[in-house]
């Protein structure tokens, strides 16, 4: 018991980072149609652009809005002159995928590169830790959550009311009908790659904030963690990467608390596999979405 | 009918119009015009090339050859987003709604093209021609049946107040009567109304009784057309599409 309210504290601020990452990645997967395996490369890119701002003597909170506008425009980037002419040409599903893995593999290892191989840290403060319901919270891990449920909120408002939301939503379940309903779906598309890396940048910068110390590799395990929250949820489905990476949160950091840490991804995609034995579309999906 | 749904027809014209995938020519050398207030149905048997020929005149296939005109202004491959914008609305056979979105998100991506203001008026206009869509606003599209997802399809179109209507298979999967129904109330109802309408059929009896003009497509061409009446006395067309093996 003294162990559990701890772990599923940490559980709470783990899910929220990842569900900024899984809502971003799996908005950009619905509309766009491409599993971006690279990810988490821009995560780790934003968070040291973020870093290299706060440096400067920037308030991380206020050079996070740097790092959240780096995603945006990477993934603009590399969506207008990387994906998109590959996809002009029809390739099979997986040579995307390829693609967006070498990318990754470049936004990286490039990275460490130029950064030596050292981790790093933002210089900030924790604030005071704070003993809520038999859980040790940080008022740093508090304005993780407050973000989280922000973005989570805005989203939902965003796909739910806004013309632009359900602009996207049609665009995301049948783009040539969007098209014969007069969406203009290149430009939805383009704007669904600056949101999701906005949250991707979002993510990055919050994730490394979470771990304390980063280096460029940090985020390389992350996107499994990120991809069992989304196809937990159901693929494309923003609702269920939510539900997912609260899943995924609490059970890799209460397992961590009884078992060990080395164990995360190991349980993240036995919860996975569990669930995707029951519900093999995940837990909103449909047969169309996966 | 009891709300001004379409904008007065205007005429639209295929000429020599030669369309396919991948520069490979499924239609070839189709000339076909339909008139406002007429409803001019395209029958054939599978494969003949049918939904590919609508498909070109709103811009999901490519025209290879020939073109295409609405009220006189050239659309050929133009974008099926600016086809909208002309007055063209556009029902495909399959995948013709939105299912994870709501009958009424459905229709207000239907009035993407609209003025914000006028979306919700212009829904309350079609769910009056569609009675029964306003009881399931809030559902899903997707856990429609088959008729109630053919109604809201063309509600969608509808949202535009289209001068032109192009529908490809619309009682597909359709009960008998339900398929009577959409066809003698709704699309007929349509071109009554000033309308243009181009209608793809299976059910070529069906199809004939509210045509003003057939065209028959055989291997991607036209190898008939003529008015119904005239038609039903060619017994080369009788026998092909109105023999016993012919659906209703």
């Amino acid at each position: 018991m003294s162990v559990f309210m701890p772990s599923f504290g940490f559980g709470l601020i783990s899910a929220a980072v990842l569900a900024i990452a899984a809502v971003g990645f799996t908005m950009q997967f619905a509309v766009t149609n491409v599993l971006n395996l690279a990810y988490g490369s821009i995560m780790i890119n934003s968070a040291f652009v973020t870093y290299w701002v706060n440096r400067t003597g920037v308030s991380v909170w206020l050079a996070l809005f740097v790092g959240v506008a780096c995603g945006a425009v990477v993934s603009w980037c590399l969506n207008r002159f990387i994906y998109t002419p590959f996809q002009r040409r029809n390739p099979a599903a997986i040579t995307v995928v390829i693609v967006s893995l070498g990318v990754d593999l470049i936004g990286t290892f490039g990275l460490q590169a130029i950064i030596s191989g050292s981790d790093v840290s933002y210089i900030m403060s924790q604030g005071r830790e704070l003993h809520i319901l038999g859980m040790d919270l940080s008022v740093v891990e508090l304005i993780i959550f407050a973000i989280c449920a922000v973005v989570l909120v805005s989203v939902r408002l965003l796909l739910k009311f806004s013309r632009l939301g359900k602009a996207m939503r049609a665009t995301a379940a049948n783009r040539s009908l969007a098209r014969n309903s007069g969406v203009k779906t290149d430009l939805i598309v383009s704007l669904t790659w600056l949101i999701s890396g906005a949250l991707c940048g979002l993510a990055g910068t919050v994730f490394a904030i979470d771990a304390g110390t980063f280096g460029a590799t940090s985020a390389e395990l992350y996107v499994v963690l990120i991809l069992a929250a989304v196809f937990l949820g159901g693929p494309g489905e923003p609702y269920g990467a939510m539900l997912g990476a609260l899943t995924i949160g609490l059970a890799t950091e209460i397992s961590a608390a009884y078992l060990t840490s080395d164990y995360k991804e190991v349980v993240a995609f036995l919860v996975l596999l569990g669930m995707l034995a029951f519900r093999p579309f995940g837990l909103f999906g449909s047969e169309k979405t996966s | 009918m009891s709300v001004e749904l379409s904008r007065p027809g205007v005429v639209l014209n295929a000429s020599g119009l030669s369309a396919g995938y991948e520069g490979r020519a499924i239609v070839s050398d189709i000339t076909i015009e339909a008139q406002p207030g007429h409803v001019v149905s395209v029958v054939g048997p599978n494969g003949s090339g049918k939904s590919t020929l609508l498909k070109s005149l709103v811009g999901v296939v490519r025209v290879l050859e020939g073109h295409v005109t609405v009220d006189g202004k050239e659309i050929t491959n133009q974008t099926p987003e600016h086809v909208a914008t002309l007055g063209v609305g556009y029902v495909p056979q399959i995948d013709d709604v939105f299912p994870p979105l709501s009958v009424k998100e459905n229709l207000e991506i239907g009035g993407y093209l609209l003025k914000r203001g006028d979306v919700a008026s212009r829904v309350e206009a079609v769910l009056a021609f569609f009675p029964k869509l306003s009881a399931m606003l809030a559902r899903r599209a997707g856990k429609l049946s088959g008729g109630e997802r053919k109604m809201l399809a063309m509600g969608r179109v509808l949202m535009l107040s289209p001068s032109v209507l192009i529908l490809d298979e619309p009682t597909a999967n359709l009960a008998p009567l339900v398929a009577t129904q959409l066809l003698e109330e709704y699309v007929r109802g349509f071109a009554d109304a000033g309308a243009t309408v181009l209608i793809v059929e299976q059910r070529a009896k069906a199809a004939l009784r509210i045509s003003d003009w057939t065209y028959v497509l055989g291997g991607g061409r036209v190898v008939l057309s003529g008015p119904p009446k005239e038609l039903e006395q060619n017994p080369v067309f009788v026998d092909s599409f109105l023999g016993g093996g012919t659906r209703r």
